[in-house]
């Protein structure tokens, strides 16, 4: 009986414990508004996306259009996506474009500033599906294209330029 | 028609994941059925990627998915003919039973997490973008995926084995489904839940200890709620898991030269190369592990058998990659002594970086100061070789992650740190969960006779299982 309580095995049983309930107090808090701060989100297909595209353009549910806009064009030319240097809603915006731009090859332009001008007088149209502007002034010369919420806008080029 | 599918997909899983299981471990030792459907849940993955990878070399379309389903079924009516069996039963006692419901609710907390957030950032463009492409293209990743500059963010070089499965789930349903993607990372928590009872009652001789550690592995926030975390789709959880078992199965194997334990151990660490590519730094400190225990416990050479499926892994998918013309990875830098030697002053701010780590407690919480009690406390045990084991698998991944950033080619090399430290940690986060284990029971060699309580199954009756009503007599 001795050695079932010495103190040793005492000591043992109450610092385990200690630690037990310390490592409660400081997880309990953060895993509860961790687990309290989202709601239940609508289960569709395009979840992720959708929810990515209305946090960083405010539109909801945006991600089926996007696809369907880069599904009617030729599958074989390229989507040319300009993103801002140091902006990370512009870069995160942009990678979820190329993601959805699929079966097209991407080019991910990243500019210093809001005027891409130079580098669109670089590309051959006629390679280009279509050229997306994440957080980027589409240039005036440019034709307006599809606009998705704040921040997003697609501009298809013609199938066949006369 | 979304259950059913998902059903099938999950069930086609597990019944390939335990049809392995039975052959490895051949009615040798007794596992329980939570043991059994975290092992098969595991190997079952593990086949599924690997044979959508390879089938989808020579076919694709409809054919892939139903020769990958064939060979699922005969390995199924392979486990069916040679059950794995179960050990004798045990009535729980009521401190167990309760601990068990905490687990049950906790695991279904998970569920409710993982479908509350939605797929972190890399669970979304490094992983399941995988998933989709190769969905969209008949089951097989399109060949100008792995060299389009534009889509070199998606880390075209990681391996299969998350995306894969996440692209059976798809075949099943018919559609890429970014929210039934999900279900499978919360399957990981239960897996790894499982394991920790399981592991807990064979290291320690008393289940509840096991159910204890299960319990406290929802309260690490990196593991529940963090960015990275067990819901998030990243590959960094189930790596842990995977890991996990690997370890865990090899000092089982320790103990009384167990080789179904240790055969399981071996296809657990064929598979870390195939999760993620950080698998291949934990495969080499499990692989070294592993030759430590054969050495130690004198094995036949024939042993180290078991490093060539991991090893046919890691050079069958760089050759691959080199087939497929894929983009090199431009996080680090050529790993070589000139690189080393210029970029030593890094060492310092990074060993800051990662202690500053240990002591984050919104991340951790106190989970690291637990696992430092539990390691000074088997200092005292490191003639034992299960701790040695322990200790090396919790430490050297730890020291060769603080070392990759030295070759990192980021402009500012500790905001790499910083981004990716958390989840690196938690790779070996499970082992810390074992190591406290070991700890708390403090089964000693003073009181061996321990590990019988109540009928336990435990890895010294799992290696002498052959004569079961013997040994238990």
């Amino acid at each position: 009986m001795t050695s079932r309580f010495s103190y040793g095995r005492t000591t043992h049983v109450m610092l385990w414990c200690g630690l037990a309930v310390a490592l409660l107090g400081v997880s309990i808090p953060k895993i509860y508004s961790g687990a309290t701060e989202n709601p239940l989100r609508p289960t569709r297909p395009l979840h992720t996306c959708d929810s990515y595209l209305k946090f960083a353009t405010g539109a909801s549910g945006a991600a089926k259009d996007v696809i369907s806009i880069f599904q009617s064009m030729t599958a074989s030319k390229r989507v040319i996506i300009f993103t801002r240097k140091d902006d990370a809603f512009s870069s995160g915006l942009g990678m979820t474009t190329a993601y959805l731009a699929s079966p097209h090859l991407v080019r991910l332009f990243e500019i210093n500033g809001t005027h891409p001008d130079n580098e669109l007088l670089k590309i051959n149209p006629d390679q280009v599906a279509a050229v997306v502007f994440c957080r980027i002034n589409r240039p005036a010369w440019v034709p307006a294209g599809k606009v998705f919420g704040s921040g997003l806008e697609i501009v298809p080029m013609p199938k066949e330029r006369r | 028609m979304t259950g059913l599918a998902l059903l099938g997909a999950f069930g086609t899983v597990l019944v390939a994941g335990y049809g392995l299981l039975t052959l490895l471990v051949r009615q040798e030792a007794r596992f329980s059925l939570t043991e059994q459907i975290a092992f098969s849940w595991l190997l079952g993955t593990g086949a599924v990627s690997l044979l959508l990878w390879i089938f989808g070399l020579f076919v694709h379309g409809v054919l892939l998915p139903a020769l990958v389903s064939i060979v699922c079924l005969s390995l199924g009516f392979v486990g069916w003919r040679r059950m794995v069996p179960l050990p004798l039963r045990h009535n729980p006692k009521s401190f167990e039973i309760f601990l068990a419901i905490i687990v049950a609710i906790e695991i279904a907390i998970v569920f409710y997490l993982s479908f509350v957030h939605t797929l972190g950032w890399d669970g979304l463009l490094n992983w399941e973008i995988k998933a989709r492409y190769a969905f969209a293209n008949g089951g097989v990743l399109p060949v100008t995926y792995f060299s389009d500059s534009g889509r070199a963010f998606s880390h075209p070089e990681y391996p299969l084995a998350i995306p894969f499965t996440e692209l059976w789930l798809y075949l099943w349903l018919d559609e890429a489904d970014q929210f039934c993607a999900k279900t499978i990372f919360p399957i990981f928590y239960v897996v790894g839940t499982f394991l920790l009872v399981a592991l807990g009652r064979r290291l320690s001789g008393r289940t509840w200890i096991g159910l204890l550690m299960a319990a406290f592995l929802f309260f690490v926030p990196q593991i529940t709620v963090e960015a990275g975390s067990a819901t998030g789709g990243y590959a960094d959880f189930p790596l842990s898991i995977f890991f996990l078992a690997s370890i865990g199965c090899l000092i089982c194997a320790a103990e009384q030269g167990n080789a179904a334990f240790f055969r399981l151990y071996a296809a657990c660490l064929t598979l870390l190369p195939w999760v993620k590519r950080d698998g291949v730094i934990l495969w080499t400190v499990a692989a070294a592990c592993g030759v430590f225990v054969i050495l130690r416990t004198k094995r036949s050479p024939l042993f180290f058998l078991g490093f060539l499926p991991g090893l046919l892994i890691i050079c069958g998918w760089h050759f691959y990659l080199s087939t497929m013309h894929a983009l090199q990875p431009a996080d680090f830098l050529p790993v070589n002594l000139e690189t080393l030697g210029s970029h030593l002053y890094r060492i310092p701010p990074l060993l800051s970086a990662f202690l500053a780590e240990f002591y984050n407690l919104p991340t951790w919480s106190l989970f690291w100061f637990v696992v430092a009690v539990g390691v000074v406390y088997l200092l005292r045990r490191m003639r034992d070789p299960r701790v040695l084991v322990l200790l090396a698998a919790l430490i050297v991944p730890i020291f060769f992650y603080l070392l990759i950033y030295v070759f990192s080619s980021w402009p500012s090399y500790l905001d790499h740190v910083g981004l990716s430290i958390s989840r690196l940690l938690m790779h070996v986060a499970p082992v810390g969960f074992l190591i406290t284990i070991l700890a708390v029971s403090r089964r000693s060699e003073k009181n061996p006779a321990r590990v019988r309580e109540g009928g336990v199954v435990t890895c010294i009756m799992a290696g002498s299982e052959r004569t079961p009503v013997v040994e238990l007599a």
